[in-house]
């Protein structure tokens, strides 16, 4: 045993889940335990007490209502590899989840765990920005939602209080000109990224970008926006010259970090062609282009 | 070291789980800390489960849990109170070797064969959803297991192997 000793709560509601959060000092919540296992395992965290919601049924769906795709907190990856909704309509979800890790860690680790765990390289920080989605938090005042885009502060660090437990995380379903892909370069299956971009394109019925949405990963100190490239979109046609003016601007607003895997402008580099891939997809995927960017 | 700090120590809390592993309920009373891979070995006496890293990397430990794989370093015991566990050791009917134990062994897919149990393991949930792979699925279904024996070549031939012998039902 190499975790500290902690004591063990097993919540079946989020009310139940809410008022242990309330009550105890400092406890983690322990949804997948696909990071937080290790990190105990390591000492990096020593919780006195875990309040482990895997016992919680009512969060455990993924499905489109109200006009959102909204994930549970104990949807798994591999649900959404799994998931034939996502597979039809949410091209972003489609990429990212079978790039997640391995197959063990998908049959196991949550997508809101993952997004609450802010590691900036997560990839789904970035397909919820790209989306302009939103986390569904459940504390002793009851629900509040938070839009992606007040959430990451900085690694491992959410606008997320204490008591408070991410229940859901949802996005907009698709409107009916839009298309969303993710793009994730790593060494090997199981490696996080060492750069990825989801992004989102919503066309007009002339054809042109109304909205964009790029969300980068492991590239900044959280996944952050390329809101430069979004401006530098909308509005505009889709052309191979456009997309590389995007990814160019995306590369400028990314702060990669050098490291064993690259050094960063080899990183920005990285960017810029992830960027103009996944935009090439989304656009694709709208239906609005046929002919995609040369690989 | 004062003998106050400790004098109220009364032990460490515990929690009695009861597990089926392969089949039989194994009750126990365990610390919240305990991991699932370390209750396996250690409260089972399921060698079979390895522990490589301890932190999710090296695939030694997986097991099925309620019919999917995982990495047992990965949970704690207390989370698999009431549920199903396959381990290596439940592969294996009226001593006979299930197909995927015996196409490794022909193929000479092992040689310290710390890693095997796991890779068996692995390669059952990729059969079980995807019967007939392609050596690219294989290599992508496999990936989060490592072996620093084999150079990986023979383990999948015995993956394809297995997956040709148990097409049609095992």
């Amino acid at each position: 045993m190499k975790a500290a000793q902690f004591e063990h709560h097993e919540p079946s509601t989020v009310d139940e889940a809410v008022s242990l959060l309330e009550s105890l000092d400092e406890p983690t919540i322990l949804a997948g335990g696909q990071s937080l296992v290790p990190m105990l395992r390591f000492r990096l965290a020593r919780p006195e007490t875990v309040v482990d919601i895997n016992g919680i049924d009512s969060l455990d769906y993924l499905r489109e209502e109200n006009g959102f795709l909204t994930l549970g907190a104990l949807a798994r990856h591999a649900d959404v590899e799994n998931s034939a909704t996502v597979a039809d309509r949410y091209g972003s979800f489609a990429d990212a989840a079978p790039l997640v890790a391995d197959p063990q860690i998908r049959n196991r680790g949550t997508v809101v765990g993952s997004v609450a765990q802010a590691d900036p390289k997560g990839d789904w920080g970035s397909v919820l920005l790209a989306h302009d989605g939103a986390v569904v938090a459940h504390g002793p005042d009851g629900e509040r939602t938070i839009p992606a885009d007040d959430f990451f502060l900085l690694p491992y660090d959410t606008t997320l209080a204490e008591d408070e437990l991410a229940t859901a995380l949802r996005v907009p379903t698709p409107e009916p000109r839009e298309g969303s892909a993710y793009h994730k370069l790593k060494r090997k299956t199981g490696d996080y990224a060492m750069a990825g971009v989801a992004a989102r394109l919503v066309f007009d019925d002339d054809g042109r970008i109304a909205d964009a949405g790029i969300g980068m990963t492991a590239v900044d100190i959280t996944n952050a926006r390329a809101k430069e490239a979004e401006a530098h979109l909308e509005g505009e046609r889709p052309s191979p010259e456009l997309l590389e003016e995007a990814g160019e601007l995306a590369a400028e607003e990314s702060n990669p970090e050098s490291d064993e895997h690259g050094d960063a402008s080899y990183k920005e580099r990285m960017v810029d062609v992830l960027t103009q891939r996944a935009l090439a997809d989304a656009a694709e995927r709208a239906g609005v282009v046929e002919r995609r960017v040369p690989q | 070291m004062s003998t106050d700090s400790t004098g109220d120590y009364d032990g460490p809390v515990t929690e009695e789980i009861s597990v089926t592993v392969n089949g039989e309920t194994v009750t126990a009373e365990v610390e919240p800390r305990l991991k699932l891979s370390d209750f396996l070995r250690n409260e089972c006496g399921l060698h079979g489960v390895r522990v490589g890293c301890e932190h999710g990397v090296c695939g030694a430990c997986t097991v099925q849990q309620e019919g999917r794989t995982v990495k047992s370093c990965l949970s704690y015991a207390v989370q698999a109170d009431g549920m199903e566990i396959e381990t290596v050791e439940g592969l294996a009917e009226d001593g006979s070797l299930h197909p995927i134990q015996e196409a490794f062994h022909e193929t000479h897919a092992l040689q310290c064969g710390f890693c095997t149990s796991g890779f068996v393991m692995a390669t059952k949930e990729l059969l079980e959803e995807n019967p007939d792979p392609s050596r690219e699925e294989i290599e992508t279904g496999l990936a989060d297991n490592i072996c620093r024996c084999t150079g990986y070549q023979n383990i999948y031939e015995a993956v394809e192997r297995a997956a040709d012998r148990m097409e049609g039902g095992e």
